[in-house]
């Protein structure tokens, strides 16, 4: 992540402070929800509120993570693999956040 | 060098050498949950697209997620999240520029242990409640 520091420090403060309280709402929901058959998850993921707020984390966690295993990548890893990382990296990390955003779509909108 | 051999030059000391402490323990702490909460990002976002395909996808990861292993797994889930999340605020107030001096540093990586495992089993606790009431 070079000649990028300053945005890429502000971009994983900013979607930390985005992370926190979704985090404890997907905790609390999770603990809730423990016990749900099938059909209670497909109702609770289904009132649009939940799936957007489930979709929400994901897609803030990913672009978090991207940016936290990026800064690992450039730690640990010197060589000419670096590059190929970082790409590994950003497919992995959209690959967790537009399959939420998928599935968040399709049990709220398109049943 | 210019004849293309690199010099042995001495590296500098790593972890085998420092004298461990908290505030260490905690910064390596924030690393390793960070990685795994990345593995139960993907976890959780494979959980969702089950649950969106139908009950046949959904039946072996809700098996998983009720097996043994599966409840180990979501107990470190849970205490990465509230670890990473209590730790990730003593980086925010860092970042206000508070936070540095030694003992205090040193307060608040402990408070970030015992109140991560505390919070770990009230979710957990609330989570089993929920399970045995339904």
């Amino acid at each position: 992540m070079a000649h990028k520091g300053t945005s890429t420090f502000i971009a994983q403060r900013a979607s930390a402070v985005v992370l926190l309280p979704l985090a404890v709402w997907l905790a609390w929901s999770l603990a809730a929800h423990a016990g749900d058959s099938y059909e209670e998850i497909r109702a609770w993921l289904g009132a649009p509120v939940n799936a957007v707020l489930m979709a929400g984390f994901v897609l803030a966690a990913a672009f978090h993570m991207r940016i936290g295993l990026g800064e690992v990548i450039d730690d640990y890893i010197h060589s000419g693999l670096r590059g190929l990382c970082h790409a590994a990296n950003w497919l992995f990390s959209a690959a967790v956040g537009l399959a939420a955003l998928y599935a968040a779509w399709r049990l709220a909108f398109a049943g | 060098m210019a004849d293309g051999t690199r010099a042995a030059r001495p590296l500098s000391p790593h972890l085998q050498i420092w004298r461990w402490t908290v505030t260490m323990a905690a910064s390596i702490t924030h690393r390793a949950t960070g990685l795994a909460l990345s593995a139960g990002a993907a976890l959780l976002s494979a959980w969702l697209v089950a649950a969106a395909l139908g009950p046949q996808a959904y039946a072996p990861v809700a098996a998983f997620v009720d097996s043994p292993f599966g409840l180990v797994v979501l107990a470190g889930f849970c205490w990465s999240l509230t670890f990473h999340a209590l730790n990730g605020l003593r980086h925010l107030y860092w970042d206000a520029g508070r936070g540095f001096a030694l003992k205090h540093a040193t307060m608040t990586a402990w408070l970030v242990y015992i109140g991560s495992i505390i919070l770990t089993v009230i979710v957990f606790a609330a989570g089993l409640a929920a399970k045995g009431g339904a």
